[in-house]
Order: C-alpha cells, then structure tokens, then sequence
C-alpha cells in the first residue's frame, strides 16, 4: 500500500528525515512512533503531498507522488497535528465543503457525511458551529474530514496530541473501527503506550531515521533483556551515579530526586550485578526495582540522545 | 458544480458582521461626499425656487463621487484580499486544501472571485447614490457601466496583486502592508520615473515625448488610467493634460493610435493580472516546487 525508499528530506544543513525506508502493507495499522522533532511530522507531510522530499521516492498503491500527486491525494486522507476550523462554519456546512474540494457530487454529500458524523458520533453537533467545539470533538471532526473521500490510506499524525484521557479512549475507539473497515492507517505518536494496543505494526523513528520496525512482538524479541530499573538512595547520589555511569551495560539515566532510573542491557544476573557494585561501594541503597514496560525500555534504548520523549 | 472555495467564502462573507458593517461605512462615506457637495453648490435648500439649479453640477458631482469609489476601492480592495491565502495559512487550513487534489489554480481562481464579487457588491450598492446625478441629466446609465467597468478591470489587477503577495508572505498583516506598499509604487511609481527621465533626459526621447512613450510610462499606473477616463469624457479636472496627449495619439503611427489611454491602462490591468495569477497558483502549488528543489540538489 505505502513503499518509502531512501526518503530523505534537508533543510539547509540539518537533515529532517535520512534516508528512510519502510512498507505497510494493505489493512495494517501502523504506528509510527518518535520523539518529538524525530521525523514523523515531515515524513507524513511527504507523504501527504504537502513537502517536497530532496530526494527518494514514495509510493502509494504502486504510484509515485512526485509523478502523479493528484491521483494519489486521492487515495490518501490526511490528518495533520496542527489544523485549523473555519469559525463560521457549521458541522455540515464544513463536511460539504471539503466534500466539494474533493469533487463529491451535491446528491451524494448527505448521505456520505451522515455516515461520518455517525462513525464519528457527531451527528447530535451537526448544525452546531466548529468553533463551538470542544478539542476532541475538533480532532474527531477532522478524522471524518478526511475520510469524506473514502481514501484507502490514513495518515494521522498525532491525532490523539492534547486530547484528555476520556477523549483518547473515544479516538482509539474509532481507529479500532477503521482497523474493522480494512483502512490502511499509518498513525504517528511520541507517545509507545497509545500505539502500542491498537497497532498490527510499529516503526521507531529517531533522528531520521526507522531504527526498528516490525509486529510489537518482533520488536521486543530483537532487542530482548532490555530493561529499566528505578534505584532510591538515602546520599551519595553522584557517587551512584558515577558508577553507574561507569558500568558497560547501563544506558540512559535520568534523575528524579533522591531516585535514579537507568536502562539497562541484560538479564536478571546483570541486575544483581549492578546491585552488588553499589553496595559494595557503601551506596545507601534504599531500594532496587526493575520498572516500565519492556516496550517503554526499548524504545528509550533505541531513542537514545533524542530529547522529549514523553510516557 | 460550484468552485467550493466560492460558494463557501460567499456563504460566510454574507453570514458575518464585517460585510454589513464595511458596505453600511463605504455607502455613507459616499453618501455623505455627495451631500456635502450639493450643499457647497448650493443645490440644497434653495429658497429661490429652481432659479439655482445648474446641472452641469451634477456632472461634477458624478465626478466627484466616481473618484472618491475610486480612491475608496483601492484602500478596500487589498485589505480583502492580501489576506485570501495567508489567512488560509495563519488559519492553519490550507494544508487541509493542500493536500486534497483540488488544483492549486481552482484555490487561487475561487478566492479571486469572491474577492471580486465581494468589490462589486460594494460598487453595484453605490448605484442609487450615483442615480442621484439622474435627478438633474447630464450622465446617462451607460457611461455609469463603463465606470464599473473600469473599476472591475483595476479591482481585478489589485486583487490578484493582494492575492498574489498572500501566497508569498505568511503573515496577513505583512501581505497587507506590501501590497498597498507595491500598489503605492505601481501609482505613483510609472509618474515619477517619467518626469524625472523627463526633466533630467529628455535628449533621450529625440527632444520629443510620443504618445507610445507615454504609453509606456504612465499607463501601467491605475491612477493614470483613471485619470484619463475621466479627461476623455466630461471632466476638467484633468482635460488640459489629456487633451495633450490626445493631441500626441493623433501624430502616432502605430495602432496603439486607435487604443484611448484608459483602455491601455484596461489592457495592461488584465495582463499583468493574468502573469500574478498564474505565479500565485505555481507558487502554492508544493508539488511544483518539489520538483525545482529535486532538481537542484541533484
């Protein structure tokens, strides 16, 4: 369905997106998953048409968007992270706009944005003003923007971005129910968990580059014994964290306090290492616990020097 | 089927408070020049009976009134448009225009339209006040068509300037002021540079100014132009000018001989127009631009 290869796209000297290969077959429901400023915005927004790559090629449904951009917009529904509403437009009025920019015929328009607003449970705001909308309500709008020309391909970026907890639930809700209608989604998020459940597949993208791709089982096989372990000390906090530092298997820390927490490579023996040194080096240890879910742990391991990643 | 950018933008023009507000200022604004003026003539209140009444008043009072829309509609029409895109852009939805398969051509062409009919509501609702110099005779309904005519040619150049720079610049505000910047130079510019090469080289123009030298010069400016269709007609204000360069058409040999100035300054409106439509829809269009920059770095 989507084939990228050797995407890569510069601004001046900075290098956005390097040298990016992937492929999402038909049906699956992609997740895209990086810190913020890793790539996703300017890889989807290629995609989307809407960026010129400096060089590479992206394919949708076999067609190359830099040939025939128009006919592949029509394959695609775009959701960006930023958008905007016309604030004196109403719910219908708005769907029958971009109905019209999409050269959907009058008769059929009713019917068509009837069932989005049903998909999308807004058909209670439809002669309600946009911009009387709450921020969810907008997000979930815009979804059904984007499916007014029934496109084979989605691609979301941060649609979940700033909703509260209840609003998300609703917004998984109905990527389950794309997933059901056999939408072909790629869906981006700086955030694992949120994918983690409603994804077939998940790239890791960090400065540019996917860094790991595949099912969330592949991805936790390939880099397995990959752990985050959370260590409280009563004193001699930079003492601990010197050693740590020190020890080959210890990747990023981070402080909080009196507690630090540490990725780590290995298993249960190289813990108890890591144990046995502070304690041995008269480090007040007041406790020791292995945290996070292993998927977190991977993706810090493999996002490693990249800033902002929120869990 | 409709350009959706049109029916939509007419739908929430009309739906907003800014229109009524902007057409009920433009009409009193003119309203008011008109009354002013037959109050300073004396054709108010004229306890005399009709021993006062002159009607060649009214002609200068159609005159009056004609440059005052005039300078009205060139303060109006890019506060309009010099927003057309950039306020798509600060709005944060032309991404979502963008990355439809609408071409960028139906974008440009629909926000150029409902800026014109949004300038030509605003001339067609100022009819009754300019049927006010019917009262007296003298200016038949034709000659008021051709005036909308000739503002609906330079709305045209100035919307497609306004829409133009909205494409280049991100911020309205920006867009704005540069358009009225580049509108100012395009006035004033071509009258400035002619008397200045005038005063300073006049040997170059062979001791003798031709009409196709002032052609050249003058007429790009939307205030030439409207200046001389005036001076063709009725008008003195600025006869003794344009009796002159009347008098130098007649010594050209060159067809532009048959063309009056207002209408080179017409023809010039809808060519450089044209040139600042097709640049706004090549410079929206980022598929285009991609391949430039491929290009390039290749």
């Amino acid at each position: 369905m989507l084939k990228i290869t050797n995407l890569v796209k510069k601004y001046g000297r900075f290098t956005a997106v390097d040298n990016l290969c992937m492929e999402i077959s038909e049906g699956q429901i992609f997740g895209f998953v990086g810190a913020n400023g890793a790539g996703k915005t300017t890889t989807m927004k290629i995609i989307a048409g809407l960026l010129a790559p400096t060089s590479g090629e992206v394919l949708v449904d076999g067609i190359d968007i830099s040939v025939n951009p128009r006919l592949v917009k029509r394959k695609i529904g775009y959701m960006p992270d930023f958008f905007g509403v016309y604030d004196d437009l109403k719910v219908d009025e708005y769907m029958d706009f971009y109905a019209g920019i999409y050269g959907i015929p009058y008769r059929e328009r009713k019917t068509i944005t009837d069932q989005l607003l049903e998909l999308v449970d807004l058909s209670h705001k439809r002669d309600s003003y946009v911009d009387n909308l709450s921020r969810g309500m907008k997000q979930r709008l815009c979804l059904a923007r984007s499916l007014i020309h029934n496109p084979s391909l989605l691609v979301l970026d941060e649609p979940a971005s700033g909703l509260d907890p209840r609003a998300r639930i609703e917004m998984k809700g109905i990527l389950r129910e794309l997933r059901n209608m056999g939408k072909t989604v790629l869906i981006s998020s700086h955030i694992l968990s949120e994918l983690s459940e409603i994804c077939t597949s998940i790239g890791i993208i960090s400065q540019g580059k996917i860094v790991a791709c595949g099912t969330v089982d592949e991805i936790l096989d390939k880099l397995s014994h990959t752990g985050r372990v959370k260590i409280k000390v009563r004193e001699k906090m930079d003492e601990a964290v010197k050693l740590l530092q020190e020890q080959p298997s210890v990747g990023r820390i981070e402080i909080n306090g009196n507690s630090i927490e540490a990725n780590f490579k290995g298993d249960e023996q190289v813990l108890s290492e890591i144990l046995k040194r502070l304690v041995m080096n008269e480090i007040p240890v007041v406790s020791f616990t292995e945290t996070g879910g292993s998927l977190e742990s991977v993706f810090m391991q493999l996002t490693e020097g990249s800033e902002g990643y929120n869990a | 089927m409709l350009n959706p950018i049109l029916e939509k933008d007419i739908k929430t023009k009309m739906r907003g408070w800014r229109t009524p507000v902007l057409l009920s200022i433009y009409l009193l604004f003119l309203g008011l020049v008109l009354f002013l003026f037959f109050l300073a003539n004396d054709q108010l209140f004229d306890t005399y009976g009709y021993s006062n009444f002159n009607p060649r008043i009214a002609v200068n009072a159609y005159n009056v009134i004609a440059i005052f829309q005039f300078a009205l509609l060139m303060l109006i029409v890019p506060a309009i448009t010099a927003t057309a895109i950039s306020g798509e852009r600060e709005r944060q939805t032309l991404d979502l225009m963008l990355c439809s398969d609408i071409s960028t051509w139906s974008i440009i062409l629909g926000k150029l339209v409902v800026s014109i009919a949004h300038i030509m509501l605003l001339v067609f609702a100022s009819l009754p006040i300019l049927g006010m110099v019917f009262l007296f005779g003298g200016i038949t309904f034709g000659e008021i068509m051709l005036l909308f005519l000739f503002y609906l040619i330079t709305a045209l150049m100035v919307a497609s300037l306004g829409i133009f720079l909205s494409t280049v610049f991100r911020k309205n505000v920006t867009a704005i002021i540069t358009t009225y910047i580049c509108l100012g130079a395009l006035a004033l510019g071509p009258v400035i540079v002619f008397f200045i090469w005038g005063v300073f080289g006049l040997r170059s123009f062979n001791g003798e100014i031709t009409y196709s030298i002032i052609t050249a010069f003058l007429f790009p400016s939307p205030g030439f132009g409207f200046s001389s269709f005036f001076a063709g007609g009725r008008s003195s204000i600025f006869g003794g000018i344009f009796s002159e360069i009347m008098n130098l058409a007649e010594r050209e040999t060159s067809f532009i001989r048959y063309l009056k100035p207002w209408m080179i300054n017409g023809l010039f409106n809808i060519i450089f127009s044209g040139i600042l439509i097709c640049l706004s829809a090549w410079k929206l269009n980022p598929v285009k631009r991609r391949k430039r920059k491929a290009k390039k770095v290749d």
